[in-house]
């Protein structure tokens, strides 16, 4: 009984659940097809501290993984000032060190030409906080 | 004779007999030590896990849990789940990191097995609510779920018990699941057109390895690559009807699979890998038993020396 319920679970999640049926989503792992000339997307953030130094907002700094902040990223853009809280996440991380004041987050294309990376890409801003 | 035979139920038929069989199948008795095994394997992964492969989840203590994004399990099923609060993390942290090495020798193995389930359920919906959820640890879950209805287990009990084999018949479901709903996933999301795309390019260029980047260059390469995964994915449930002599060459093979993924993307699925040992009679490799032996058999070899010295 509980192997049939298991099985029903997993088969629904797969045929139509999402991410969010966690523990029984579809395992969607890459599973979007690319065309051959879309760019590949890198999304990165940086940030500026109180010294004007600019550094790159990686998960060691904000606690958040590349594909967490991409999986947010809409929101990000809907409410930018959303951004603090990893200036927060910062702050409670590396009391000692001097505070965040702005954050961006970019996302840079790769161009690709019939599926080989041209060796160009270009930087596109996606959305930017200042405190 | 003949009476008993008039008055027994008349033959099964087909339906039933592929029902007993399917039934024989789920139940397939395994022995004790394999589920002992297991345990100690599963367990102390999971210190490594916590420690290192989802470490991310211990990142969050320090992250508002503003950026949470609660998952339907969160919200419709057990809304009573607390916020990832630094203590909510740091209790799974630290319980986790505290009873599986406990767990791991095989001590109160329903009680332990049960609390180290909740906590790593917790564990893992900190981890995949902040945005991206991973997609490694189906079956690794369904063990932890398991184990603990198994109940007491040795290492080396040669007993046979058909409860460790349905635990062990439902990882390997999930395990191969795994591959397969995979697929389905692929061609659900990807369509077809998956198999000539460029999923491989984009995943070798955001983590790709110098195993792996000379490969961007031979788009050929990468087309292939992508059907062979499919068609490994569809093929896999292929191992629940294979012998027993060439089922571990079809495991080897999932290992290799998974060893040339991490070469060139950086992608282990390491609890998976775990869970997959279910497939194996990992109960004969017994280091600490081996090491028992050799250090027995050692001090005998010493003390025969020893008897003669002070005779002498």
């Amino acid at each position: 009984m509980i192997t049939l319920v298991l099985a029903a679970g997993v088969f629904y999640g797969t045929l139509w659940g999402d991410d969010d049926d966690f523990p029984i989503g579809p395992f969607r792992m890459y599973s979007t097809s690319r065309e051959l000339d879309e760019p590949v997307g890198d999304t990165q953030m940086y940030a500026v501290n109180a010294d004007g130094e600019e550094f790159q907002f990686t998960q060691t700094y904000t606690g958040m993984r590349r594909a967490e902040l991409e999986g947010q990223l809409d929101k990000f853009e809907a409410d930018p000032s959303r951004l603090h809280y990893l200036a927060d996440s910062y702050a409670t991380r590396y009391p000692d060190r001097p505070p965040i004041d702005q954050i961006r987050i970019v996302i840079e294309w790769i161009e690709l030409d019939n599926g080989l990376p041209t060796g160009e890409s270009t930087v596109e801003e996606v959305v930017s906080w200042q405190r | 004779m003949a009476e008993v035979t008039a008055e027994a139920a008349p033959a099964p038929n087909m339906p039933t007999r592929i029902g007993n069989r399917f039934m024989r199948w789920l139940f397939a008795p395994v022995p004790l030590g394999r589920v002992a095994a297991l345990r100690t394997l599963t367990y102390l992964f999971i210190v490594f896990d916590v420690l290192v492969y989802s470490e991310a989840a211990r990142l969050k203590e320090t992250v508002p849990t503003d950026l949470y994004v609660p998952l339907h399990v969160d919200e419709v099923l057990f809304p009573f789940i607390p916020d990832p609060s630094t203590a909510v993390v740091q209790t799974c942290f630290w319980g986790l990191l505290i009873l599986s090495p406990i767990a791991a020798i095989g001590i109160f193995p329903r009680l332990l097995g049960s609390v180290i389930f909740v906590l790593y359920f917790e564990w893992m919906l900190i981890f995949n609510s902040y945005g991206k959820v991973d997609h490694d640890r189906f079956a690794f879950l369904l063990a932890l779920a398991v184990l603990p209805t198994i109940g007491r287990a040795r290492h080396g009990d040669k007993t046979l018990s058909e409860k460790a084999g349905w635990a062990f018949r439902l990882i390997q479901l999930a395990v191969i699941a795994t591959y397969f709903l995979a697929a389905w996933a692929k061609l659900r999301f990807g369509g077809l057109e998956w198999l000539w795309g460029t999923s491989l390019t984009w995943a070798i260029l955001r983590r790709g390895t110098e195993w792996s980047n000379w490969m961007l260059d031979h788009v050929w390469m990468i087309k292939t690559s992508q059907v062979g995964i499919i068609t490994f994915e569809l093929m896999s449930p292929i191992i629940f009807f294979v012998n027993d002599r060439i089922r571990p060459w079809v495991v080897a093979y999932f290992y290799v699979f998974h060893l040339v993924t991490w070469l060139a993307i950086t992608i282990s699925f390491a609890p998976h890998l775990i869970a997959m040992t279910s497939f194996l009679a990992v109960e004969r490799v017994r280091p600490l038993h081996w090491a028992h032996q050799w250090l027995t058999s050692a001090y005998r070899r010493v003390r025969p020396a020893e008897a003669t010295g002070v005779a002498g």
